[in-house]
């Protein structure tokens, strides 16, 4: 036998292999089969129904990722902040429409006002707080050795979730988040859905068609703004001066500067934006899943993270692409392997491209830095 | 001699805060320590002579540090426990422990300089007895005065070799970890499946401690294989997300079914396909089978048991000190050996230059994957000494803080040198687990009989100030804190290894590089 052959057989025998071990204990993290396809059978409607919430939740995760992509492609530093920053957007904005009074009301200009305030105040907020992150905790250690800086990252990250732990007690400013302390889940309104009742429509779109799915304004919206900033991005990244910088950095450093960009000023410009993103991105998590709670922001970053590095890390496209994708996962994960087993099928899909493919679906190749 | 006695006033002054927390019996411990603190950093900076003339030399340092203590000891004792809703001290107590604070504080403030003036093997020797003396004797002290330490004191030494196992990792190979706590939950559960009624088996505990770490390293080996190929921030990225996933699969191992897919489903299916029926017998390996309880945690588990001393007891935790003490030599021992074994260098080497390492025919995916099995090897005996100890595990205990713990104790005290992670994990398990809570009951005592009734008249402050005033909140905060703060100021940690402080400071160092290199050499 020759060798090309040898090697052929050896990896069939190892895939089927590894297909076996996964049906044989797949089941124990909600892979059956079986089942499955019983589940899918029975009612193909639910089917549409994951993929539109996987879509909408994905669209948030795609934003989040662009935030991680982004300062990765220019300073090469994974932001574990990045995610506990998106779930200081969902509290900002929660407590500003609480201190705006939007989270009582019923009327409609009120909520309209309220969430644009909240917005702008989200957005606003977590960029200036990843500017400053960038600045305190990881500038100085921009030439030190690669663990200093991901260390500091650790750090600002827990430091971020202990700080939002210890926000989600203060009841004496957001009378809503009650008396059961910083750890449990908070309720964030369903703000849009009683603005499109009180304005007299229907919060499901595809109500009359009869086709008995549920598509809703949240979703639609969240789909929306998620297309609208991502191709915003892209055109401030393709079209401006300062988006030319990135690039140039993000190429080479030491390039860029002797060419006279400012690289502060980019790398601050960067994470302002990374920043801004995640604080959008919570406003929208906040109004679409109804919840606040302090250790979101782990899991979303570990997601998001994982869509970043499936697009292929520093690829903006790729970026929203993985969000996408992981929420689609997710959403499948949900609905029919096991919800409490979400987080290990997702993070597997990590470990996966990380071995099979590790520049992901649109990443250019990178050499190991040395 | 103006410096000496302000750092003898500071440490005073420190120590007498202490006092201010703890309150009562404590000033005699906190006294001792203090003076070995004291003893230690004067007796560097002294001239030094004759072990009788550094004691006379430190003599007024010693004297205005107990000085300061005593005075501050006896505000403690008159002035802020009635402040705090204590009662005012009885003098049956005040006056032996503020005479065994203070004398003690001096005594060994002076024995310790003493011992500066000694040649260096026996001021080595002596400083080792030293030590000795004071681990041995801590918990008897700690039971006669009814401190109550030393319960929680263990929790500190149980992190103290994670803190070590981890050190190999990420100080020795250089592989940032953020999953650690993951192995120690192995540890544990492996110790709670074969040692408890939840499977019942009933295994002895010196038997388990091993199994517990064969498996943790087994674990290490089998999560570090495919991860290990992986760059420096990707693979902190995944052991981050098996850390996470871990505490997942034991919560969720409640309902395990394992069935042959062939049999049961593959064959059938396909038969059925193509209108067939399959008599196809479906193979079961497991059926429903609870391994971990889930949230209800295994409990309670098997404890070790000795000939003379018998069943160790939750009532009893001198042996358990000892036990903890002996696992604790034994892994400074073992990490020593290996650290200065070739695999030790190797994974230096690796975490200096993996490609000029590569070229000097080393194989970096075994080296670091023993790294990893090592590591791993000994959050397994601390596992399995925790789950016997609490005598119950639950998944909560190992998430992602417990691994950030870790991970700090060996940042604080200095990647690399195995000394600083012993001083890092006592200093930052202290503070957590006896500081914090002390602290917590100081202030709730203030705020309730002094500081509250005069904020009555303003009910959203009263309730604001009331809900924010638990240091216990803060605990994980001061952690992320000191992983920031400490990779800002000191990278290289407390106590720092000699090459990871010049690693660390290479930028530094480029312009008078010729004179490091040859201090170096």
């Amino acid at each position: 036998m020759s060798t090309k052959a040898k090697t052929i057989l050896r990896r069939i025998l190892i895939t089927v292999l590894v297909l076996y071990v996964i049906f044989l204990l797949g089941p124990i993290a909600g892979f059956d089969v079986p089942s499955i396809a019983k589940a899918i059978q029975a009612d193909p409607r639910q089917l549409v129904q994951f993929i539109i919430v996987g879509v909408a939740n994905g669209a948030i995760l795609a934003i989040i990722a662009l935030g991680y992509t982004m300062v990765y492609g220019i300073i090469e530093l994974i932001n574990f902040a990045h995610g506990d920053l998106y779930m200081w957007g969902v509290f900002s904005s929660l407590t500003i429409l609480s201190l705006t009074g939007t989270l009582t009301t019923k009327d409609p200009v009120h909520i309209i006002w309220g969430i644009a305030v909240a917005l702008i105040f989200a957005v606003v907020f977590c960029a200036v707080v990843n500017v400053a992150i960038e600045r305190l905790a990881y500038r100085r250690l921009r030439n030190a050795p690669r663990l200093a800086p991901l260390i500091s990252a650790i750090g600002m990250s827990f430091t971020l979730e202990n700080i939002g732990l210890i926000w989600a007690q203060q009841s004496w400013i957001v009378p809503s988040f009650g008396t059961t302390g910083g750890a449990s889940q908070k309720d964030y309104p369903d703000l849009l859905s009683r603005l499109f009742q009180g304005l007299g429509y229907n919060v499901n779109l595809l109500a009359s068609s009869g086709l008995g799915l549920r598509l809703t304004i949240k979703d639609l919206l969240v789909i929306v703004l998620a297309g609208v900033l991502m191709i915003s991005l892209r055109l401030f990244i393709q079209r401006t001066s300062l988006g030319k910088a990135m690039r140039a950095t993000a190429q080479n450093r030491d390039a860029a500067k002797m060419l006279g960009i400012d690289i502060d000023r980019v790398i601050s410009a960067t994470f302002l934006i990374g920043g801004g993103l995640a604080g959008a991105a919570g406003l929208m998590a906040g109004l679409y899943n109804g919840t606040a709670w302090w250790f979101m922001g782990f899991r979303a970053g570990l997601f998001a993270f994982t869509a970043a590095v499936l697009g292929g890390i520093g690829n903006i496209t790729g970026a929203m692409t993985g969000g996408f994708l992981i929420g689609l996962l997710a959403s499948f994960s949900d609905g029919y392997l096991n919800a409490r087993w979400t987080e290990a099928w997702v993070f597997a899909v990590l470990v996966l491209i990380l071995l099979l493919r590790p520049t992901g679906l649109f990443g250019e190749q990178v050499g190991e830095k040395a | 001699m103006q410096r000496n006695i302000r750092s003898g006033v500071t440490f005073g002054i420190i120590a007498g805060f202490m006092t201010f927390i703890f309150g009562g019996w404590s000033v005699a411990i906190i006294g001792v320590l203090y003076g070995v603190g004291l003893g230690l950093s004067l007796g560097g900076r002294l001239k030094r002579e004759a072990p009788l003339g550094m004691a006379s030399q430190a003599l007024p340092t010693a004297a205005s540090a107990g000085g300061v203590l005593l005075v501050m000891s006896l505000i403690q004792n008159y002035i802020v426990a009635p402040a705090i809703g204590q009662f005012p001290a009885d003098p049956s107590v005040v006056i032996p422990a503020n005479l065994a604070g203070v004398l003690g504080g001096f005594i060994f403030t002076l024995i310790t300089v003493a011992l500066h003036g000694l040649p260096e093997k026996q001021e080595r020797m002596g400083k080792l007895i030293l030590l000795a003396v004071i681990v041995v004797a801590f918990p008897f002290v700690d039971t006669f005065a009814r401190l109550n330490w030393l319960a929680q004191f263990i929790f500190a030494l149980i992190f103290v070799i994670l803190g070590m196992g981890l050190n190999i990792v990420v100080g020795y190979a250089g592989l940032l970890d953020l999953g650690y706590a993951a192995f120690f939950a192995i540890g544990a559960y492996t110790t709670g499946i074969f040692s408890s009624p939840q499977h019942n088996i009933y295994l002895n505990f010196w038997l388990v401690i091993w199994i517990a770490a064969a498996m943790a390293a087994t674990f290490g080996l089998i999560l570090g294989a495919p991860t290990l190929p992986l760059r420096g921030d990707y693979l902190a990225i995944v052991t981050l997300g098996f850390g996470e996933i871990i505490p997942v699969v034991f919560r969720n191992l409640t309902d395990v079914t394992i069935q042959d897919p062939l049999t049961c489903w593959i064959i059938p299916g396909i038969t059925r396909l193509f209108g067939g029926q399959s008599g196809m017998a479906c193979i079961t390996l497991l059926s429903h089978m609870d391994v971990t309880a889930g949230e209800r945690g295994i409990n309670p588990i098997g404890r070790p048991y000795l000939p003379i001393i018998g069943m160790f007891t939750n009532a009893q935790p001198i042996p358990w000190y000892f036990l903890i003490i002996a696992i604790i030599l034994l892994t400074i021992f073992l990490v020593n050996r290996l650290r200065a074994s070739r695999l030790g260098r190797a994974w230096m080497a690796i975490r200096e230059d993996q490609l000029a390492a590569s070229q000097m025919g080393i194989d970096p995916v075994r080296t670091k994957l023993l790294a990893f099995a090592m590591g791993a090897t000994f959050s397994g005996f601390a596992g399995a000494f925790y789950a016997a100890y609490i005598s119950g595990i639950f998944p909560d205990v190992f998430d992602f803080s417990a691994s950030i713990l870790i991970l700090c104790t060996v940042i604080l005290g200095g990647m690399g040198n195995i000394y600083g992670v012993i001083v890092g994990g006592l200093v930052l398990l202290t503070a957590d687990r006896l500081f914090l809570p002390a602290l917590k009951d100081f202030l709730s005592g203030l705020l309730n009989h002094t500081v509250l009734p005069a904020l009555a008249s303003n009910p959203t402050l009263r309730a604001a100030v009331a809900q924010n005033a638990n240091p216990i909140l803060y605990r994980y905060l001061l952690f992320g804190l000191t992983l920031v703060i400490m990779m800002a100021v000191r990278p290289e940690g407390l106590i720092p290894s000699a090459q990871r402080r010049m690693e660390l400071h290479e930028a530094d160092e480029v312009p008078n590089a010729a004179a490091s290199t040859s201090m170096k050499s």
